[in-house]
Order: C-alpha cells, then sequence, then structure tokens
C-alpha cells in the first residue's frame, strides 16, 4: 500500500513538473508586461522597466528563468520555498499566504456540501425513477450544467443578498409568500415521499396546512431576527430523527438499534447543557468544538457497540448519524443565540463583496457567522454545477447497481426494498462516484477563479486573473502549484476511498 | 402423493418492449410435489425461466403475469408485496446461473448469510454467526470458520454457486427454483454441484424446480419433465418416459441434437458418425514426411503480462496437426486452451519454443512473411454476438480477408462471397444486411465462410458452438465438418465439451492448469484414457439417459474415491 | 393459445435453426441501427425541442446581421456603429410593433443591442464549434493511439493527458486564451487554442472505448487476418464508438459555449472589437439594477443554446448508447409520472393484439429482462436496462 502511494506520489511530481513547463512557457509569451511601462509618459519610465526587467529577470533566456523559478520552488523541500517575485516586486510567497486560506475554505466547503447534496438528491431521483421529480430535478441539473457562472452571480447578489437584506430589516410574511410557499410544499414533498396517490393527497394537505400554520407562528415570534431552538426543540428534533433514521437504515422493528439512537438523544441532551457555558466563548474556537464534535461521534459508536446486540453495524451506524446531527442542531443553537447581537454588528447580513467585512470584530460566534454570511452566496453559485455532477453520477451509478444480479440475490432472499438500496445497492453505487470527486474538486477550483472576481475576493483565482493579465508568470505558477498540488491529493484520496469501498482491489 | 408444494396453473406472461407487446408464456400448467425434482427443458425464448420466476415475484416491472401460482396452495399473484416479501427465501428460494455475479462483492459472506437468516427471524447475532458457519460447512467449503469473513472474490466460481446454495436452504424453504445452475460451471464442478443438490433434497424433502438446456442434467437430476417451446409446454411426464421414449417431434429433435460421448463398444464407432474423410487434395494417409505439419507445437510455454509481471499459464506444450486433420483441444476453464488458440492467431507472443506453421517459425518471421502466412489461417471465434463488426454488411465481412490481403477485385470478391454463402447455406439476399439481423447460429456461419475465404489449410476453431442452443449448435457442427471434408483444411478445434470433441476430431489434446494431461487420438483419449484427471472429465459429463447417467455417476464415485 | 392445433405443433417441431432460416429467407426487413436511433432521437421530447430551438437561434444569429455582423441580413443595424441613445436605451420590442427600433434597447453608447447579441451569438456559436471539433479530433486521435498500441505510446499519451488534466481546466483554458490573444486569426485561433486544453476528456473516453473494443472477437479476428493497425482502428474501432464520440461532441459544445463566454468575462476570450455573449455580460454586469436587459439578453441567449445542446445530446445518449436503452415502450407520461394514472391493466393488454418481435435490433432480442438463458430478475423498480 505504501509503496502504491509513493509510487502514485512520485509520478504526480513528474506530472506536476511538466505541467509547470507547459504553464510558464505560455504565460510568458502570452503578452509584453513592459509594454504599459513603455507606452507610458512617467519621468521615470526607464527606471521602472530597469526594475521591473530586474523582479522578474527579464534579461535572462526563458529556461533561465523557468529555472530560477523551479530551484525556487524545490527549495520547498528544504523548507526555504522561494515562489519568486510578481510584476511590481511583491513576494509571491507572501500573497499566496494570504489569499490560499479563503480560497481553500471557499473549495472545501463547496465540495463537501455538493457531495453531500448530490449524493442525497441523486439516490432519492434514482429511487423515484420517471417520477415528476425525477424529470423536475434532471431538468434542474441541465440547467445547472448550462448556467453561466458569472451571470448567475449578478443574479445571487440581487436576489438572495440585497433582497433578503431588505426584507431583514422589517421581516413579514405576505399572505401571497404563505400561500406560495404551502403550495411548493404541498406539491414537493408528497414527491418525494412517495406512495399511491391517496397518500400523496394526504400529505400534500398535511404540509400546506403546515406551512399554513407554520410561518405565521415564525414571523410572530421574529424568528428571522431572534430565532431560537432551546434544548426542548432540539431534543423533540432528535427523537424524531432517531425514530427516522431508525427507520431508513434498518426499520422499526428493529427495538435495539432505535434504543441505541434514543440513549444517544439522551446523553446529547445531558451533554448540551454541560457544555453550554464552555461553548458560550469556547477555547481554541474551532478546535474545541471540532473535538467536541468527535467525542460524540466516539460516544456514539461506543453506545452502538455495546447496546446494539447483533444488530452492531446498524446500531453503530444510527446512533452515529443521530449523534452527528444533533451535534450539528447543538451548534445551530448557539449560532441562532448570537444572531441577534450578530445583526447590531451588521445590519445587512448577507454581503456580496470580500471573503470578510473589514474591520469586523466580536466574540467567537458572531466571526464565524459573519465569514458564514461571507461565503454564503459564493459557496452556493460554486456548488451549483457540482451538485448537478454527483447528483446525476450517483443517479446513473445507483440505477446500475439496481440492475446487478446480487440486487435480485438480495431480492430473492427477501430482504426489503429499503435494506436493499441501503445496505446493498449505495455501497456498490458509491465506487465509480469516488472517482469524480478528484475530477470535481480540480472543476470546483477553476470556478473558484471566476467566482471570486464576481463577488471581489483577493483569494488566489484573483492573484492567477491579474497575474495572466499582466504575462506575469510568478502568480500564475503559484496558483497552477497549488491546484495542481490539491487536484494530486484529491486524485489519492480518491483512490484511497475506492480501496476502501471495494474489497477486490484491495491488496 | 401429496398435495403439491408449487403448482402453476396456466400461467401466461406478457412484455411491453419498445416494439409492442410479446407474449413470452402462453397459458403453462405444471406443479412440483415435495421432494421432487422436475426439470423444466427447452432453447432460449422458450419462456422456461420466465414462468418458473413468477412465483417469486421478480419479474420486471414491464411484465404483466396472469394465471394462478399456488405455493403450498396459497395463491401468490394476489398477494400484497410484503406478504411475498416473506415468502421469497422462507418458503421458496433460488439459485442463480451466475455465480460470479450473484453475490453482493461488497460484503462479507457472513453479512450476506446472517443477513439471509436475519430477514426471516430464523437466527440473530452469534446465533446466526454459527447457522452460517454450519450452513457453509454443510455445502462443503472447506475452514468455513475463517473463510465465512472472506469477500465473495476470493471464492472460486463453484465454491459461489455453494454459498448460493447454502443461502438459498438456509431458512428450509419449501420448494427451491434453481434457474440453470451448473451452466456458468465446468464439467467436474457441474457434477458436484449436482450431487449436493440432490443430498439437500433428500436431506430436506425439498421440491426442486430445476430450469435447464441440458439434457444430461435432466437424466442425472429429474424425477420428472416438461419440455416447453416458444412459451407452450409440449410434453411432460416421468424422466424415463421423456428421455427414453418421446412422443412429441420437438422432444425427439432435441435429444437427437445433443451430442454424445460414444463409449467403448458402441455401434456407431466403427464408422464416425459424423464422417470425416480425407482431405481431396492429398490423397490417401496425409503423408508425414514430404508435407509440413499445419501447425506444430516444439516446447511451447506462453504467458500474459500484467503491469510488467507476467504469469505463465501455458508450459511446455507440444503437438502436431497434419493437414486435413482436426485435432480438439480440451479442458476446464483456466486449462490454457483458449491461450494457445490466441497464439497460434497471433494475439499473444510465444515466451518460449517454437510454434511452427506449416513448418516456419511464425513468431519469429519478419512482418511481411507473417502476414502472408496469416493468409493460410481462419478463425471462428466464440460467441456469435462480438464476432462480426455490427458496423459491417455481411458481404464486407466475408470479403475483408481478400480485402486486407489485396486478392482479387470487386467482381472476384464479391462471387467469392456468394460462393462461400452457398457452401454455409444462407441465401445471397444477406450479402446486403448486418449482423444484428441474423441469429447466433447464423452469425456463426457466417464466422465460417469469413475463415474459408482464403482458402486456408489451417483453422482456429475457438468453442465455435459453446453459446449456442443444442438444434442450432447440431446443425452448425454438420455443416462445419461437411465444410471440412469439402476444403481439407487442418484444424484446431478448442473445446470444453468432450462430445462436441468426440463428434469432430480425429486426435485429442487434453489440458490441465496449461499443462498437457495426455494426447492421442480421439479413441485412445476418449474411450481408453490412461491418465485419472482425463478419466474424471469423462466421469463428469452426464448422458441424457437416466439409466446409464445413474450408472456413471456411481462410477465417478467410485473414481474419486480412489486417493490419487 | 394453450390448445395447439395440429399445424401449429407440427410447425413447432421444425428445429430452430430451420426456423431461422425460414424467417431469413422471408423478406422481412429489421430495423437498421440508423432508424433505431432516429426513432429513439425523435422520440425524446426535450431533444426535440431542443434541437428546434437551437436551429432558430441560429438561424436568427446568422440571417438578421449576415456573417459580417454589418448589417447585412434582414436586420439593417451594425453591431459596432454607436449612435445617440434613445429612452435610456430601453427595448423596444413590444412596444413599437413588433421588433421596433432597437428590440433589445441600446448600450450606454447607443449600439444597436439586437445586433450587438447576435453578433455575440454569433461569435460564441462559432468558438464552441471551432472548440468542440478541435478537441474532438486530438482527443480520438490520442485516445485511439493509446488505447491500441498500448505499451509505451500509451504510456507517453496517457503522462502528457494527465499534464493538461492537472491544471484546472479553466484555469490551463485562460492560459491558453491568453497566449492566443498574441496571434493572428482572431475567434478561430482561440477556438483551436481552447481545443488544446479540453481534450483530455475525450481522450480518455475515447481509449476506454478503445480498450473495450480490443477485447471484441472482431476485432481479434481482424488482427488474426493480418490486417494493418489504421484499418483495424479507422475500419472497425472508430465506427463502433462514433456513437460514444458524438455524445461527448455535442457535451463538448455546450461545455465549450460556458468556457468561452467565461473566459471573454474574464478578458481572455474573444477581444475587442469583436464581441461574444460573456463579453456582453462583462461589460454590462454593473447595469443590472439600473438597465436589467443588458444583462438578461446575452445571458438567456447562453443558457438557451447551452440548454438546448446539452438536452440534444442528452437525447443522443438515450438513442445511442444501449446501457441507457429504455426497454418499456415509452416513458410514461404526464399523469404516470404523478402517481394519478396506474399501469394498463392485465385485461385490458391481454385485449390489444399481440405484435411480433422480429423488428428489433437484434432478431434474437429478448423480452425486456431476459437474457439468453432466461429472466433477468430483479429489475423491479426500474425500467433502465443493461444490454445484455
Amino acid at each position: 500500500m505504501y509503496s502504491y502511494v509513493l509510487k502514485r506520489l512520485l509520478s504526480a511530481v513528474l506530472v506536476l513538473f511538466g505541467a509547470s513547463l507547459l504553464v510558464y512557457v505560455l504565460v510568458i509569451n502570452s503578452g509584453d508586461p513592459l509594454l504599459e511601462l513603455r507606452e507610458s509618459n512617467a519621468e521615470n519610465a526607464d527606471f521602472l522597466i530597469q526594475q521591473r526587467i530586474e523582479f522578474m529577470n527579464l534579461d535572462e533566456p526563458w529556461y533561465s528563468r523557468y529555472w530560477i523559478w523551479l530551484s525556487g520552488v524545490l527549495g520547498c523541500a528544504v523548507g526555504s520555498c522561494d515562489l519568486g517575485t510578481n510584476i511590481n516586486g511583491q513576494d509571491v510567497g507572501a500573497m499566496v499566504a494570504t489569499s490560499a486560506s479563503s480560497t481553500l475554505r471557499l473549495v472545501f466547503l463547496a465540495t463537501l456540501l455538493s457531495i453531500i447534496i448530490g449524493i442525497l438528491t441523486g439516490i432519492v431521483t434514482a429511487i423515484r425513477q420517471y417520477s415528476s421529480l425525477d424529470y423536475a430535478v434532471s431538468f434542474i441539473v441541465f440547467l445547472f450544467f448550462s448556467l453561466p457562472v458569472f451571470w448567475a452571480a449578478v443574479l445571487a447578489k440581487d436576489w438572495m443578498g440585497i433582497t433578503y437584506n431588505n426584507w431583514l430589516r422589517e421581516p413579514q410574511f405576505s399572505w401571497t409568500q404563505i400561500l406560495i410557499v404551502a403550495g411548493i410544499a404541498a406539491i414537493l414533498v408528497p414527491l418525494i415521499v412517495g406512495g399511491s396517490a391517496r397518500r400523496r393527497l394526504l400529505t400534500g394537505a398535511a404540509m400546506f396546512c403546515f406551512v399554513l400554520v407554520a410561518m405565521p407562528v415564525l414571523e410572530a415570534l421574529n424568528y428571522a431576527r431572534e430565532p431560537q431552538l432551546g434544548p426542548a426543540v432540539i431534543t423533540a428534533i432528535g427523537i424524531a430523527l432517531a425514530f427516522g433514521l431508525t427507520a431508513l437504515l434498518s426499520g422499526l422493528k428493529n427495538r435495539r438499534v432505535l434504543y441505541c439512537a434514543l440513549i444517544v438523544v439522551g446523553l446529547g441532551l445531558v451533554s448540551y447543557y454541560a457544555t453550554f457555558w464552555l461553548l458560550i466563548e469556547p477555547p481554541g474556537g474551532w478546535l474545541s468544538i471540532v473535538g467536541l464534535f468527535l467525542v460524540a461521534i466516539a460516544v456514539a459508536v461506543i453506545v452502538g457497540r455495546t447496546f446494539g446486540g447483533h444488530a452492531k453495524g446498524q446500531a453503530v451506524a444510527v446512533s452515529v448519524l443521530t449523534a452527528v446531527l444533533y451535534s450539528v442542531l447543538v451548534l445551530l443553537d448557539h449560532f441562532m443565540r448570537a444572531w441577534p447581537g450578530f445583526l447590531g454588528l451588521k445590519p445587512r447580513p448577507i454581503a456580496t463583496i470580500g471573503s470578510s467585512s473589514p474591520n469586523f470584530s466580536g466574540d467567537f460566534w458572531q466571526v464565524s457567522l459573519d465569514q458564514g454570511t461571507q461565503l454564503l452566496l459564493p459557496t452556493t453559485i460554486l456548488m451549483l454545477v457540482s451538485v448537478a455532477t454527483y447528483t446525476r453520477y450517483t443517479r446513473s451509478s445507483m440505477l446500475e447497481a439496481v440492475n446487478q444480479d446480487y440486487i435480485r440475490t438480495a431480492r430473492a432472499k427477501g430482504v426489503n426494498e429499503r435494506t436493499v438500496i441501503f445496505k446493498h445497492a449505495f455501497r456498490n453505487s458509491m465506487i465509480p462516484v469516488t472517482t469524480i470527486v478528484a475530477f470535481d474538486f480540480a472543476g470546483l477550483i477553476g470556478g473558484s477563479v471566476v467566482v471570486e472576481q464576481v463577488f471581489g475576493w483577493t483569494g488566489m483565482g484573483d492573484m492567477f486573473v491579474t497575474g495572466l493579465g499582466n504575462a506575469d508568470p510568478a502568480p500564475v505558477m503559484a496558483f497552477t502549484l497549488i491546484t495542481g498540488a490539491a487536484a494530486v491529493l484529491f486524485n489519492l484520496i480518491a483512490d484511497l476511498m475506492y480501496a476502501v469501498l471495494d474489497p477486490r482491489i484491495r491488496v | 402423493m401429496s398435495e403439491p408444494v408449487l403448482s402453476y396453473q396456466d400461467i401466461r406472461v406478457t412484455f411491453a418492449t419498445e416494439f409492442g407487446e410479446v407474449d413470452a408464456v402462453k397459458g403453462v400448467s405444471f406443479d412440483v410435489m415435495p421432494g421432487e425434482v422436475v426439470a423444466v427443458v427447452g432453447e432460449s425464448g422458450s419462456g422456461k425461466s420466465v414462468t418458473s420466476s413468477t412465483a417469486m415475484g421478480l419479474l420486471p416491472e414491464n411484465a404483466t403475469v396472469q394465471g394462478e401460482v399456488l405455493l403450498q396452495g396459497r395463491s401468490v399473484l394476489n398477494m400484497s408485496t410484503a406478504e411475498r416479501r416473506k415468502l421469497r427465501g422462507a418458503e421458496i428460494s433460488m439459485v442463480f446461473q451466475e455465480p460470479m455475479t450473484a453475490l453482493n462483492p461488497v460484503l462479507r459472506v457472513s453479512d450476506q448469510l446472517i443477513e439471509a437468516l436475519q430477514v426471516h427471524d430464523i437466527a440473530f447475532g452469534r446465533a446466526a454467526l454459527e447457522k452460517s458457519i454450519e450452513l457453509l460447512e454443510r455445502v462443503g467449503i472447506p475452514e468455513a470458520r475463517t473463510r465465512i469473513r472472506q469477500y465473495p472474490h476470493q471464492f472460486s466460481g463453484g465454491q459461489r454457486q455453494r454459498i448460493v446454495i447454502a443461502m438459498a436452504i438456509a431458512c428450509g424453504p419449501k420448494v427451491i427454483i434453481a434457474d440453470e445452475p451448473t451452466t456458468a460451471l465446468d464439467v467436474t464442478v457441474q457434477a458436484e454441484i449436482l450431487d449436493l443438490l440432490r443430498e439437500l433434497k433428500d436431506e430436506l424433502n425439498t421440491g426442486i424446480l430445476l430450469i435447464t438446456h441440458n439434457m444430461g442434467v435432466v437424466a442425472d437430476m429429474a424425477d420428472r419433465v416438461v419440455v416447453m417451446l416458444n412459451g407452450e409446454v409440449v410434453e411432460t411426464g416421468p424422466v424415463a418416459k421423456i428421455l427414453g421414449h418421446p412422443e412429441h417431434p420437438y422432444t425427439r429433435r432435441l435429444l437427437a441434437a445433443m451430442p454424445l460421448l460414444r463409449e467403448a463398444g458402441d455401434a456407431s464407432l466403427g464408422s464416425p458418425r459424423v464422417s470425416v474423410s480425407e482431405p481431396s487434395r492429398s490423397a490417401g494417409e496425409p503423408t508425414h514426411d514430404s508435407v509440413a505439419p499445419a501447425l506444430q507445437a516444439k516446447d511451447v510455454a506462453l504467458e500474459y503480462s500484467f503491469r510488467r509481471r507476467s504469469t505463465r499459464v501455458v508450459h511446455d506444450l507440444n503437438f502436431t496437426v497434419q493437414p486435413g486433420e482436426i485435432m480438439g483441444l480440451v479442458g476446464e476453464s483456466g486449462s490454457g486452451k483458449s491461450t494457445v488458440a490466441k497464439a497460434v492467431l497471433g494475439l499473444l507472443d510465444v515466451a518460449e519454443g517454437e510454434l511452427l506453421v506449416r513448418g516456419e517459425n511464425m513468431p519469429e518471421l519478419p512482418a511481411k512473411q507473417k502476414k502472408a502466412l496469416k493468409r493460410e489461417i481462419g478463425v471462428v471465434f466464440q460467441d456469435p454476438a462480438a464476432s462480426l463488426d455490427p458496423r459491417f454488411p455481411i458481404g464486407d465481412i466475408i470479403t475483408e480477408p481478400m480485402v486486407v490481403h489485396k486478392v482479387g477485385d470487386k467482381n472476384s470478391r464479391n462471387a467469392r462471397a456468394r460462393e462461400l454463402l452457398e457452401a454455409v447455406r444462407l441465401p445471397e439476399s444477406v450479402l446486403n444486411r448486418y449482423p444484428h439481423e441474423l441469429s447466433g447460429g447464423q452469425r456463426q456461419r457466417i464466422s465460417i465462410a469469413r475463415a474459408l475465404t482464403l482458402d486456408p489449410t489451417l483453422l482456429i476453431a475457438d468453442e465455435p458452438t459453446s453459446a449456442l442452443d443444442v438444434s442450432v449448435q447440431a446443425a452448425v457442427l454438420e455443416l462445419f465438418s461437411e465444410l471440412q471434408q469439402q476444403y481439407g483444411f487442418a484444424c484446431l478445434f478448442v473445446s470444453h465439451d468432450l462430445a462436441v470433441v468426440d463428434s469432430l476430431a480425429h486426435k485429442v489434446l487434453v489440458m490441465q492448469n496449461g499443462r498437457t494431461v495426455e494426447q492421442g487420438s480421439t479413441d485412445e483419449v476418449l474411450r481408453h484414457a490412461r491418465q485419472p484427471y482425463t478419466q474424471r472429465l469423462l466421469a463428469a459429463a452426464p448422458v441424457p439417459d437416466p439409466a446409464t447417467q445413474a450408472r456413471r455417476r456411481a462410477e465417478r464415485q467410485r473414481l474419486l474415491s480412489v486417493p490419487q | 393459445m394453450s390448445h395447439q392445433t395440429p399445424s401449429s405443433s407440427n410447425s413447432d417441431a421444425r428445429s430452430v435453426a430451420e426456423a431461422e432460416d425460414e424467417k431469413l429467407a422471408s423478406e422481412h426487413r429489421s430495423y437498421s441501427q440508423g432508424q433505431l436511433v432516429r426513432r429513439r432521437f425523435l422520440a425524446h421530447k426535450p431533444a426535440l425541442i431542443s434541437m428546434i430551438v437551437l436551429i432558430f437561434v441560429v438561424l436568427l444569429s446568422i440571417t438578421s446581421i449576415g456573417f459580417s455582423g454589418q448589417g447585412t441580413g434582414w436586420w439593417s443595424k451594425s453591431f459596432s456603429d454607436t449612435g445617440i441613445t434613445v429612452d435610456g436605451g430601453r427595448p423596444t420590442m413590444f412596444n413599437e410593433g413588433l421588433l421596433g427600433e432597437h428590440p433589445f434597447g441600446q448600450d450606454s453608447i447607443g449600439r444597436d443591442y439586437f445586433a450587438m447579441v447576435m453578433r455575440g451569438t454569433q461569435q460564441s456559436l462559432l468558438v464552441a464549434l471551432g472548440v468542440a471539433f478541435a478537441s474532438t479530433f486530438l482527443g480520438v486521435l490520442v485516445g485511439a493511439l493509446a488505447g491500441y498500441f498500448r505499451g509505451w505510446i500509451e504510456a507517453v499519451l496517457m503522462r502528457i493527458t494527465d499534464v493538461v488534466i492537472v491544471v484546472p481546466l479553466l484555469a490551463l483554458a485562460a492560459v491558453f486564451g491568453a497566449y492566443a490573444q498574441n496571434l493572428p486569426g482572431g475567434t478561430l485561433t482561440l477556438a483551436l487554442a481552447l481545443g488544446l486544453a479540453t481534450w483530455t476528456g475525450t481522450a480518455r473516453l475515447v481509449r476506454a472505448e478503445i480498450l473495450s473494443l480490443r477485447e471484441k472477437e472482431y476485432v481479434s479476428a481482424a488482427v488474426a487476418m493480418g490486417a494493418h493497425p489504421a484499418r483495424i482502428i479507422l475500419k472497425h474501432m472508430l465506427p463502433n464508438s462514433i456513437g460514444v464520440i458524438v455524445v461527448n461532441a455535442t457535451f463538448a459544445i455546450a461545455a465549450a459555449i460556458l468556457l468561452e463566454t467565461t473566459l471573454s468575462y474574464l478578458g481572455f476570450g474573444v477581444q475587442p472589437p469583436e464581441t461574444s455573449l460573456g463579453a456582453l455580460i462583462q461589460n454590462n454586469q454593473n447595469a443590472f439594477t439600473t438597465r436589467p436587459w443588458l444583462f438578461w439578453f446575452p445571458g438567456l441567449f447562453i443558457i438557451a443554446i447551452a440548454l438546448s445542446v446539452n438536452f440534444i445530446g442528452d437525447g443522443l445518449r438515450d438513442a445511442i448508447d444501449p446501457r441507457q436503452k429504455r426497454t418499456g415502450a415509452s416513458r410514461p407520461g404526464w399523469r404516470t409520472a404523478f402517481g394519478l394514472l396506474g399501469k394498463t391493466t392485465a385485461e385490458e393488454r391481454a385485449n390489444r393484439p399481440v405484435t411480433e418481435l422480429s423488428g428489433g435490433p437484434s432478431q434474437q432480442q429478448m423480452p425486456a429482462g431476459m437474457t439468453d438463458r432466461g429472466p433477468d430478475l430483479g429489475h423491479g423498480p426500474t425500467e433502465e436496462k443493461r444490454d445484455s
């Protein structure tokens, strides 16, 4: 296994070397970096030209310029990186240090969310193949594939950003809005739930009434400005989750699994109070939150293994999922507590420009909320294509898996459809999906170039575009190197995931 | 007898397809009694599998089923989905044709067996694991306790079929539907699996509905036989009657088409049943000294290389095929027999030794001479669906060798194509049609025609009939031997079916795991085999006569009990 | 039906081989592959509608302003002539007759926006077709060579492919686009340069296809008879992968439309004075709140083109790729889709006349879900089938 990883990394280094050479040659031939200065009438034009020649080593032939760049990069191996200087003499290494974090945050978040959303949608549409939900999702998928990202971003800025911020000043629903939302819910939910025509009509009617009551109640509570969950609501949702996940993954008949999930919810309630004061101002920020999250998963595993009995595997799966979702609820509760204060600091929360609000200061939750609201629109826009890809892939992969012989064997054993889908088809269908994770990640990095342009972020994409516009190789090469390395890394992860999912290729 | 455990009453199945509706089954009725084996036989498209599957309720959604299926007196078709699901696996279970794909590749065998038990509340947790290990031991998987933790790909095909059977018997069903359970397996493995099914049936008093196209398997297993054709039952009765005294002409034809492995002392042995006379061009015995052998292998070793690691699959192979002679190359899967054919065709490099075609070591020849020598070799492959380019009209397919070797002009090529079509008894109008318009047997005949286009001295036939139905196979074999007489080519005939080889070949070479086990004249090898492996192979092939088959079975058990 | 007449039982007794030959001798022609593809494509409603939309857009953009873009078609205004902005440049469509003076309005320096959008459409389509053509050609070449020859040729070609793949597509395309700015030839050069950045997907696909075709017995037969590799690739392999290639090329067109507009938006695509749909959006994105039509029209044209090309690709794939083949009579109608209509009942079906199956793509083709040796069970909730 190690030798395999090593071999892969070695060939990746060679490939990166080739790619860097290709990009370097193209960039330095794409324009004249001195053109603007030659045409300038500034008195010190000659001096500036001389300076720029020095910054960019323009007096050297191209191969020796490349060699200077390459030896600087190779220095990374011994701990002294030198990514060169840009057209104005700024150190590119320092530029990367400030810009990489925001870009990577954006791309990672978009990857994670689009995998989750895409795979879930894909499964649902595969199960409901040829339903109107399937058709609608297919159309939306094709629409996402055909949408120019920058165009959609302008729309999102206006509709999601500005309109929402305006509405938030006086958050009220008109009856038309309520009726429209209720109507959408009444159509959409029955399509996802499925069942006989009678059952669909009932679900639809129930959803309609629910929305009709819920929205005015939320409005009366001023929920948009002062949202809250509180332990009671969290626990209620938690119990519902315990029942729902058990029903979905192993069947309510399986009491032990249900008890495990309920135990997890109980422990979750205890830990809600236990950690409440700690989380008001968490020491170490995200570190302690991730730590608590891991503890929650560990506890869930222990609960599943101890009380799961003969259905240990399912009990662990359901417990862990319950714990994860419960933790998310607790996190959400804390964010909601910080929301009114945050609105005081930043009255128009959804940002359309920049990766963080300038001069913003607040406690941990408020800073996180600020980053979150800055990320919201770019992430959504960046995700469109990826979600579409994952949906499409998961759907066809699921349909492929469902047609295999072993699914027939499982059905012949008397296994119910739920187990057929989640135990037998799902895992097999994920095997081909892992291979597109790497491809998609590279696509997202490319997409981030556009998204950063539209939303005015000064991230790596911006560095790349500016550099390329000036025929300035150093920033472009830094971008190529980092994104290339990330792509290689994701390829490797995808390969390892493949091996985890498919026992046939493990050695 | 008591009440039937499974009863089909006037079953009709219709499929909705792109081109309208198709009646696959047109009113079929029969019963299965407890502890009885009912064999449903028929060729492809007879509807035998579709009929049987109605009991499981697993037909695709575009199928409409009418009639009545009674499982222990309860109507299956009118049940709710949930009720049916409870029956599946518990009361009625199934063994499938393809063991390689029937098990979920990403789940351990233990998970899949335990699931079968837990679904029907037979056992849970540790008890289910113990019961699963017991089941594996019962179906003859060695070291069941450790191997149960493995994944399906770590088992051989025969072992996987045993695991599928273990799953099928896990909940003690009243009836098992076995859909071509041994078709994908080698003969020796087939015999073992049939033995296992027989034992289990006696032990559990389970009814077995055996779907098969192989009359030998029927003779070996069945108590009663149902013969189906085009979605209808043509004849039904006890096995001795159907196989011994068939009434319906179709049954008779089906039996007559079965290639037979003749035993020593068989009346037809004096003259070969399908007579193979000497080639027309060389009168009398092939003269070994003056004419170089059509094909000769000297100490040949063959290797497959995968990721720069090579695996030797054929060792020290020596044989000679004289002009006008047919040599049968037989062996089970993995024996390397097809690899040899590949090497002769130049699709695989020879790692060691010499492969002489008409006295010249072909792999060593310079490209130009090699190509010239290739004119002398024709080939017929196994899969009728893949051996003809779907984008070529039949005429172009037949004349392609002439185009490649720049022989003749348009008119002479066309004339040759007509001539060959005549020889394989297909109408001239076929010239402008495409392969997808032809049936499997017809496509194999086109393959033969293409192989003969340049009048080769050597023909390589790689399992040319194993994908065909018996009656089609019989017709193709008959044609093949007639053409051999007419054109007098030598032939390397690769096959897993000893009976087919018996009907054609002058001599036989038996391979196992890449090594030669035995070679000699057909009579020597197939009727007076000296090597135990050949004897076992011969004993495992079932014959379509219940009495003879029972005798052979006993004989085989005796052979196996003798320590090697 | 279970009661057989003597004659039918006689004919039943024929061997299968004889029955097949008889069928062949009868002059019953079945559908050719091309007919089947056409038939399935035309049954694919979204693809058909998209085809009409696309043809409309193409004809509109060409006939309106002509190839030169200087008002040589039925629309007399040029895309580059400035003028006086009337009424804040508001669109006149449907206000003053059907089109009016400036149907899509005018930009800030008074150019006719309809002519500009038409010109942009022309340029974007030109680039998209050029990119798709170049990348398909290159991809097929590399993929076919790598797949057929294996060994060091494959190793080298696939490493080159990896080198191109490792740089994010958009970034690489931008670099190529920037490079192409210095070359003569304008839009076509740009298209070829972008083709150099986008061929890798096709190459991988074609290589995989060729690798699987290598295992086909008809290819082995051609190799065994001594056919030249060029003949095998050109006559046997490529014609048999043409479906995959065409479908992929169609999707490549849609991707190229978006790539070109994105690059033009970033400033590395079509250069002024020429214009493209992406460049129009880039120039006018800040006018969204004040003069939204400058933003909407080019955007809608991009979506219309990309969406219809994508749907055409989907329809082609459904029609060509047997793995996606629907074996049912047709897609369910909208009522069935909403669950308001059940399947036709058994009785209804039984009363309908029975049609013969001999017209399938293969006379041996089994009804859905059946393979040669029996039924393919377990297709419960789905209708999509493997090609068996």
